[in-house]
């Protein structure tokens, strides 16, 4: 770069009042358009031309009913794609069926930036280190896809593909997030490392799920963020640990298993050494407090 | 002591402005007409500038001007006159990334922008050299031609015999310490408006926390006279040294636009650009040999310190200077051999920041009689307390081997406050461990200088107009960027004057009618404009006391005047308002003008750079800190949780001023010394936002404590020293040494991240244990 | 262009913005009110923080059009007249600012925070200013600010 803008390269702006509308907008400019929800991520990169200025930014906010967040004991929990990330992170809903999510969620930059940012947008932006992935990833999450062309529903252990990269097309929009109903007797922990306790991006983030049958682990599920080139599951560490007790002894060695199966990058934010050290400290964490707490 | 306004705690004068949002800064201001200036920047780190073509960008509709480094004639600025080798734009050679090429003036900042990609620049790419030690090496790219071997600023310095006291010491340690590559981190990105008028006057609005280095360079710049030359000084979003002391490419670029289109020019940097390309503070290595007896007394120091300057010699020389000159303080040393090389590197400029040049050797050196300490047994507080200077008696000066010369010293009382306080007192008592946290407490002892000079100009001014109505205006080319002195001098005023504090009104420096001043850096504001004011005050009162002696027929010894109340000693009956006493002044014969004016003399004291000795400043705060954190041995997180500082500044004259200058000291410190550091990989920033160069936030830092040691020192105002940079440079060995005691392992390297830490342990077997 | 309609600070603006204006821009430059800070123009420092339809934001990565219809506080709008805020007495007497420049955005996430937490904890205080950076103050003298326009505010 040879320039430091301080100022945004020129596009339109619509705001589609319907999602039909929406989805034509992006059907018909294609690559030119750029759907917005919070714009926290889109603008800091249109700004620093990290990313081509789009000819048009489609705004999704003024669409009824995309920013609905409900929960339905049997369907489970609908994040709208415009729920932000403070209304999700507040929501007694959320609270009460998935804590889990909730916390994550609190460790995500700023008071200005959740109330602005949306969940949607998190995933969608894909980075390796989005805060709300492991915690998507362990609840199983289904994201429903749609264009002009129709729906398509993709598992989000489905959605990744890459650094800022994922399976959606340029004419599509995730209208929901879906997560089923955790099963009885399931805790999820999600941890997060960062240099600084606010506003800083995860080193590692540890996600884990264990669904117990009597102290028998029926279903585990770890998910590991800023370790590879996408948000993962580490399913060596979860089968380690399927069908045993959570002990000392089985923790450690899920938690090892996770960390000599992670994949980081070497950069200016950690070593690799370092974080998959980490990995090995998070998931060993986030499972002894698993097993600590009463079910 | 009595005071009415000194020594209380007043809002700041500036606070109303301030916390309503009408102060204005520099990229607050517009005029009609303005154009906007944006700088092109270097995408290789050395190269030879073939060629630049500009003819793309001048066809560009909107665009007005084109400035390239031939503009400016070869011009070149610097700190002494031997090292003046910075252009205001890369002159025929790029020395660091993102130096300015050249600047576009248009009627927008968007068209201003566009047209910077219009510009063809042809680079001849050069070897660069990143690493001071790698530069010294024969054969290493040459960056500056009068710099053959890169080094751009060296001293040898040589007191008492080192080698004898070392073959004496009953113990001798050799260790290399480090620190890291960090920034001020103010908020507001360099910004300024500029207007060349027709008449051949330039004035300029803008962030400059020492506007007279502006004034200076613009007018040499420019060939102008300096009474051309008006630097209107908005409010300054902070400052800490470097950048806002010097001029940027910015300021040079839109002067120059405004002297071809004769419209006014304005520029507001990135903060990516701010970080990216702004002068920063140097990063050290301290080769340091020290000896001991065998009860712990310092016998020599012998610090070799090679320090990464950067692409330009800056303010090099001081930086130098300062980090041998303080070797002496605050511990009793005999001997001590200093070897400072400044070296050019083709990162970015190293220049000043708060703690200047002394908190690399002051860290490495506190640290090391720490080491020493442990080997031979000795506690740290207690080693310290040995080696500590005493407070000379009142009227008798410490003078140290390189003639430092300490008129107070407060050091054995701070360290003795932290001794007492159970912080440190009950420090065993406190859980060492909790889950995977072990918790320490560490110490530091430290000094600094304050009311510092440069070479030349040294002495602030002030002068005080009396109002008819009994109020009164306070000009002064002293800045206030935020440190608060513009609340101090008020209050000092208001002291003399024996006036309400409201009733001394300053208003922004303005290069065309306040006196010339040197500038905000060195902690030197409230002590040396603060004399100057207390004179000026001075001369104001006498005048006023002659009136009203004159009234009452009274002697002008007689008179008192205090909360804008005037009296006669003798007979208190005998009462008026100030205000009614300034107009008797002022109408009197045919109208009287009353005015004081001052300028300061403290520090006015012989001062060698080739030798170190001497005194850079009036006088020396002393610092104790002490720091408690845990530190969880297996992310290697450190999270601190207190601060307890004992720091004598004399005597603080705003103590809401001075212990928020002290606090903020010290959370820079923390952010140095656990936090912050440039990540730069060949002459490349890699960390160049505010996410990824990690200052700390509001949820990182520790409950901070003040301890006032008052120490009166009798060259600064009512006993006034330094506050701030003295906790900055305290704050990191402080860290260490609670470090230390929460893992065991001795940290010689800023900044001591987690992943530094879990690595450490792991050497040590210790991770996770 | 896009027309826009916002309320600033109880006063209703009609407004014709280009699309890729942020609302910062609009408020420092068409609107005039330069209370409202630029520190980093991507949402790290807080500095341009305002409160939108009764919500923090950073002024910077809203876009103006995004802001049609809704109403906004800058730091302009919190005194009355001559009577400071509570917040601003607090920062005010307490000596919650030195240099000013992150003290705008500072008071506007105390106002978001105060708005929903009246009695904040330490630990909510310091989460609740947790997008604002300040380098001057250390922090500490803020905290004791929060604390004190709580106490004002409920008086």
């Amino acid at each position: 770069m040879t320039t430091f803008y301080r100022r945004l390269p020129r596009f339109d702006y619509v705001q589609p009042t319907s999602l039909d509308e929406a989805l034509s907008l992006l059907g018909r400019y294609k690559a030119d358009a750029k759907p917005l929800a919070g714009g926290t991520d889109l603008i800091p990169q249109v700004k620093g031309r990290d990313m081509a200025a789009p000819r048009v930014v489609v705004d999704l906010k003024a669409i009824p009913g995309l920013d609905a967040i409900t929960y339905d004991a049997t369907k489970g929990l609908t994040l709208g794609a415009m729920a932000t990330i403070a209304n999700v992170e507040r929501s007694v809903l959320v609270r009460e069926h998935y804590p889990m999510l909730s916390n994550a969620l609190t460790t995500m930059a700023s008071p200005q930036v959740r109330n602005r940012a949306t969940v949607t947008g998190n995933i969608c932006t894909a980075v390796p280190s989005a805060d709300s992935a492991p915690t998507l990833l362990v609840l199983e999450a289904v994201l429903k896809l749609v264009s002009q062309k129709g729906e398509r529903l993709v598992p989000i252990t489905q959605f990744f593909t890459g650094p800022r990269q994922t399976v959606l097309t340029y004419d599509e929009l995730i209208t929901e997030i879906r997560i089923p109903s955790p099963p009885p007797k399931s805790r999820g922990v999600y941890l997060k490392l960062s240099p600084r306790k606010s506003m800083d991006l995860a080193v590692v983030g540890v996600a884990a799920f264990v669904v117990r049958d009597g102290e028998t682990c029926k279903d585990v599920r770890i998910a590991l963020g800023a370790v590879a080139p996408t948000p993962i599951r580490e399913a060596r560490a979860e089968s380690a640990l399927l069908g045993k007790k959570l002990t000392d002894e089985s923790i450690e060695e899920a938690a090892s298993a996770a960390s000599s199966e992670c994949r980081p990058i070497d950069d200016h934010r950690a070593a690799r050494e370092y974080r998959c050290d980490m990995v090995y400290v998070l998931t060993r964490r986030a499972l002894t407090q698993i097993k600590e707490e009463a079910l | 002591m009595d005071y009415a306004v000194i020594g209380t705690r007043v809002p700041r004068v500036d606070a109303r402005e301030k916390v309503t949002g009408t102060a204005k800064y520099a990229a607050d201001y517009s005029l009609p007409g303005m154009l906007w200036c944006k700088v092109l920047r270097s995408p290789v780190v050395h190269a030879k500038i073939l060629n630049i073509d500009t003819s793309k960008a001048e066809r560009l509709p909107g665009v007005k001007a084109v400035i390239t480094a031939k503009d400016f004639g070869g011009w070149t600025w610097g700190f002494m006159a031997t090292t003046r080798d910075e252009p205001p734009l890369a002159m025929g050679k790029v020395r660091y990334l993102h130096e300015g090429i050249a600047g576009v003036a248009a009627i927008d900042e968007e068209v201003a922008e566009a047209a910077t990609e219009l510009i063809k620049v042809d680079y001849e790419e050069l070897p660069g050299v990143f690493d001071p030690e790698e530069a010294m090496k024969p054969g290493a790219p040459v960056i500056h031609d009068y710099r053959p071997n890169n080094v751009s600023v060296e001293y040898h310095w040589n007191y008492g015999d080192v080698e004898k006291a070392f073959a004496e010491s009953y113990i001798v340690r050799e260790d290399r310490f480090s620190t890291g590559r960090v920034t001020k981190g103010y908020l507001e990105p360099p910004a300024s408006l500029a207007y060349y008028d027709p008449s051949g006057s330039i004035t300029v609005w803008a962030a400059k926390q020492s506007p007279y280095f502006h004034y200076r360079h613009l007018a040499a710049c420019f060939r102008l006279p300096l009474s051309k030359v008006r630097v209107v000084q908005p409010y300054i979003g902070g400052g800490f040294g470097g950048t806002k002391n010097d001029s940027v490419a910015g300021d040079f670029c839109a002067v120059m636009a405004s002297k071809k289109t004769g419209k006014p020019v304005k520029f507001i940097y990135s903060q990516e650009e701010e970080l990216m390309t702004s002068k920063r503070r140097h990063a050290m290595i301290t080769y340091s040999k020290m000896g001991a007896t065998k009860d712990g007394l310092l016998t020599a120091v012998q610090a070799k310190v090679i320090a990464e300057g950067g692409g330009y010699t800056a303010i090099g020389p001081l930086s130098m200077y300062l980090a041998g000159a303080s070797i002496a303080i605050p511990y009793k040393l005999a001997n001590f051999k200093y070897d400072g090389y400044r070296v050019f590197t083709n990162n970015p400029v190293c220049a000043a920041m708060r703690g200047h040049g002394i908190t690399h050797t002051r860290f490495a050196h506190d640290l090391q009689m720490e080491m020493i300490a442990e080997e031979l047994g000795i506690d740290f507080m207690e080693m310290r307390l040995r080696n500590a200077i005493d407070n000379p008696k009142p009227g008798t000066v410490y003078r140290t081997v390189n003639d430092v010369t300490l008129n107070t010293c407060g050091m054995k009382e701070a360290l003795t406050a932290i001794k007492e306080d159970p912080i440190w007192a009950e420090r065993e008592h406190a859980p060492k461990r909790v889950g995977s946290t072990s918790f320490g407490v560490g110490i530091s002892g430290t000094a600094y200088v304050g009311g510092a000079r440069q070479l030349g100009h040294q002495s602030c001014a002030a002068v005080i107009r009396l109002c008819e109505d009994g109020t009164a205006n306070l000009l002064t080319g002293a800045t206030d960027c935020g440190q608060g002195s513009d609340t101090v001098l008020c209050m000092i005023a208001a002291e003399e004057l024996g006036m309400k504090l409201d009733d001394v009104v300053i208003k922004r420096v303005d290069t065309a009618y306040t006196p010339c001043d040197p500038g905000s850096y060195g902690s030197r504001v409230t002590l040396l404009a603060g004399q100057a004011t207390q004179i000026a005050a001075a001369e104001v009162r006498k005048q006023l006391a002659e009136a009203a002696a004159k009234t009452w027929n009274a002697k002008p010894e007689e008179i008192q005047i205090r909360n804008s109340v005037v009296s006669l000693k003798s007979n208190p009956d005998k009462s008026m308002t100030l205000e009614n006493l300034a107009k008797i002044a002022s109408y009197s014969g045919s109208g009287a003008v009353i005015m004081g004016k001052g300028y300061s003399s403290y520090g006015l004291e012989p001062l060698d750079f080739k030798t170190g000795a001497g005194n850079g400043g009036t006088s020396y705060s002393f610092t104790a800190q002490a720091t408690r954190l845990g530190v969880d041995l297996e992310t290697g997180h450190t999270t601190v949780t207190d601060f307890l500082l004992a720091h004598d500044c004399g005597r603080p004259l705003n103590p809401i001023g001075a212990e928020g200058q002290n606090e903020g000291g010290a959370v820079q410190g923390l952010g140095q010394a656990i936090y912050e550091e440039f990540i730069i990989d060949q002459g490349h920033t890699r960390n160049s936002t505010f996410l990824d160069y990690k200052m700390p936030r509001s949820t990182d830092i520790p409950d901070i404590r003040i301890i006032d040691i008052i120490t009166d020192d009798p060259n600064g105002p009512y006993g006034a020293k330094e506050a701030s940079e003295g906790s900055h440079v305290s704050a990191p060995p402080s860290v260490m040494s609670a470090i230390h005691d929460a893992t065991g392992i001795w940290f010689k390297e800023q900044p001591v991240t987690p992943e530094k830490i879990v690595k450490a342990l792991k050497e040590a077997g210790k991770w996770g244990k | 262009m896009k027309e826009i309609r916002i309320t600033v600070n109880g006063k209703p603006y009609e407004l014709s913005v280009r699309p890729w204006a942020t609302l910062l821009e609009v408020i420092r430059e068409d609107l005039g009110l330069t209370g409202t800070k630029e520190g980093c123009g991507v949402g790290e420092c807080g500095a341009c923080t305002v409160i939108m339809n009764g919500k923090s934001v950073n002024a910077c990565l809203v876009l103006a059009p995004e802001a049609d219809g809704k109403e906004i506080t800058t730091i302009e709008g919190l005194a009355q007249g001559e009577k400071l805020d509570p917040i601003q007495q607090a920062f005010y007497e307490i000596g919650g600012l030195q240099c000013g420049f992150c003290t705008p955005g500072m008071i506007m996430s105390t106002k978001a925070l105060l708005a929903e937490t009246p009695e904040p904890t330490d630990h909510e205080i310091r989460k609740g200013l947790e997008g604002n950076f300040c380098r001057c103050t250390g922090y500490t003298k803020i905290f004791e600010s929060v604390r004190e326009a709580s106490r004002k505010s409920r008086r």
